[in-house]
């Protein structure tokens, strides 16, 4: 039994304790969510009224459905080949192959380097005067001129991957060490072929990891800002088209930008909810031990 | 099974030729980048077809600092970094504790809803961040900026502590108390040094956060809190390539200390949020 006064005491310590957070989170989040929801409901530059007009006036252009339609391709895109990537490179990483320490180090940088950095050297190396250009025309033939990387759809997706492809490998590598070794020898032992092992046994077991890292590829894809914003060109996906709503206009489009961000954040949000469902349902049916 | 072995042997030999072709063209994807910008920082005259400048020269450095104002933003940085670093670590260490030593309701669900900032993506709520950082009149101040950056700072303090403190093993707690150690003693001498390594571990995760953090930064940043991120950006929008490139490189050296220490110190899968299995 524990003595009433005191428990009252210990919930009292955890709320003080938890106080700090809480401040934070309401200033920090909630009243500025808040904030974004009610800005999105008025017309614009009035702080009366309630209008749905942002909403229609962005979901019935057509230009405003191409942006939502483009985030999608380039997060769903970069998260796709980031798997595709991921995958073998922890396998092979997996096997101590000498300067293993050398790779893993290579598959974090992108992770702490500021996105600018790095959408400013990808744009530099995969430019028309890039290394990669300056490779084509001189070793392969029939290429005559520079092939164009930079601000295109294609181009955009590989920079994505550069830049968010550590989340999936970083847990797909984690899973994948916390895989018993025993369980593919027995896998071997009873006359499975190293595919059947990897396909049958493997695969399977480390399903799961490789989604929760792909969800977290994903996301950062989908809320990109900082490399679609200087290596996007044309291509502006939500969050770009949210800014320039508030930093383009004169006096500046609070309304349709929270419209925007308010289409973004549930469209997000809604997908997330979809995919861990689809990958419940998965890590059930794969994932069994 | 000598043959199958063999077989096997032979097997992996050809994967690892295929093996190391990926690691290195994966050193190339990742490295490349850099030395083009590290070229083009030292590079002069650099046109055309050339693989390397014809002349190194260290002007565009210059440039940066007396131009592009560096060692101004980069104090505004550290300020703005270190204000972040120990708001969100007050923040995680007293949440941290409750979540981790505490008998707690609906701990996950709380956790979940803690952590909310960083499923949703900035710039929703940044927007009104901004909005109300500008009736408050805290943009264009250090304590705003950095007020911003602990709304993403501050959920990966409180998880790396909150798992900090979960591992702590009451029993050594017991075993101080039993040797004649009052609170404070337990405290400073068991407790302190065993928590410590998480504590560093969510400064440097907080800090490599803010150091980094541009959309935040970029609605409510004002002429005296530029940063480096939103210095390098808007030396992109001005185009000089070159003196954008040395800005960069000044500014990739923290990041690589950073790198440094968590490749020795920390586990990376903390620097992903630390979700294992969803």
């Amino acid at each position: 039994m524990i003595a009433p006064r005191h428990a009252h005491r210990s919930t009292l310590t955890t709320v003080v304790l938890l106080l700090p957070a809480l401040i934070g989170f309401l200033g920090l989040f909630c009243y500025p969510m808040l904030l974004t929801v009610v800005l999105s409901f008025r017309p614009e530059g009035q702080t009366v009224g309630w209008t749905l007009e942002n909403y229609t006036r962005f979901l019935a252009d057509p230009d405003g459905r191409w942006v939502i339609l483009l985030t999608f391709i380039l997060s769903l895109g970069s998260t796709a080949l980031s798997v595709l990537l991921s995958v073998p490179l922890a396998l092979i990483l997996r096997e101590k192959v000498s300067g293993h320490r050398f790779y893993r180090l290579m598959v974090i940088v992108p992770l702490v380097i500021p996105g600018l950095i790095g959408a400013l050297g990808l744009l530099l190396f995969w430019g028309p005067r890039g290394w990669f250009n300056l490779f084509l025309l001189q070793f392969v033939p029939f290429v005559q001129r520079p092939v164009a990387v930079n601000y295109t759809i294609h181009g955009l997706i590989m920079f994505y991957v550069w830049l968010y492809f550590p989340y999936t490998c970083v847990t797909t590598m984690s899973a994948l060490e916390s895989l018993d070794r025993s369980i593919e020898e027995a896998g071997a032992v009873a006359g499975a072929t190293r595919w059947q092992v990897l396909r049958y046994i493997v695969l399977p077991l480390i399903t799961p990891g490789i989604l929760a890292g792909s969800v977290l590829t994903f996301m950062a894809a989908f809320g990109a800002f900082s490399v679609p914003l200087i290596a996007g060109g044309n291509y502006r996906p939500l969050a770009v088209e949210i800014y320039k709503q508030i930093s383009i206009p004169i006096p500046a489009h609070w309304s349709a930008a929270s419209a925007i961000a308010m289409i973004m954040g549930v469209l997000q949000v809604g997908f997330l909810a979809l995919y861990m469902r689809f990958v419940r349902r998965g890590g059930i049916t794969g994932g069994a031990q | 099974m000598m043959l199958l072995r063999a077989y096997l042997r032979g097997l992996r030999e050809g994967r690892f030729i295929l093996g190391y072709t990926l690691l290195l063209s994966l050193t190339l994807f990742i490295l490349a980048p850099f030395m083009m910008i590290v070229l083009r920082s030292v590079g002069k005259g650099w046109f055309g077809r050339l693989w390397l400048p014809p002349q190194l020269t260290l002007d565009w450095y210059r440039w940066a600092v007396e131009v592009g104002n560096i060692p101004e933003v980069m104090k505004n940085t550290l300020i703005i970094g270190a204000i972040a670093v120990i708001l969100s670590t007050v923040i995680g260490i007293f949440a941290g504790w409750a979540f981790g030593r505490r008998r707690l309701p609906g701990k996950e669900v709380l956790m979940a809803v803690i952590l909310l900032p960083r499923m949703i993506p900035p710039i929703t709520y940044a927007l009104g961040v901004a909005k109300i950082f500008y009736t408050l009149e805290l943009v264009d101040t250090h304590l705003g900026v950095a007020l911003a950056h602990v709304s993403v700072c501050a959920p990966y303090a409180i998880l790396v502590l909150s798992a900090t403190f979960e591992g702590l093993d009451e029993r050594v707690l017991e075993a101080a108390g039993v040797c004649g150690a009052n609170v404070l003693k337990r405290f400073v001498y068991v407790v302190l040094p065993l928590i410590m390594p998480g504590i560093l571990a969510s400064m440097l995760f907080s800090f490599t956060h803010s150091y980094n953090e541009f959309t935040l930064t970029l609605l409510t940043y004002g002429p005296h809190t530029v940063t480096l991120p939103v210095r390098t950006y808007l030396a992109v929008g001005d185009g000089y390539w070159e003196i954008t490139s040395a800005m960069a490189v000044i500014m990739v050296v923290p990041s690589l200390l950073i790198l440094a220490i968590i490749q020795r110190r920390a586990k990376p899968e903390k620097l992903v949020g630390g979700f294992k299995g969803v």
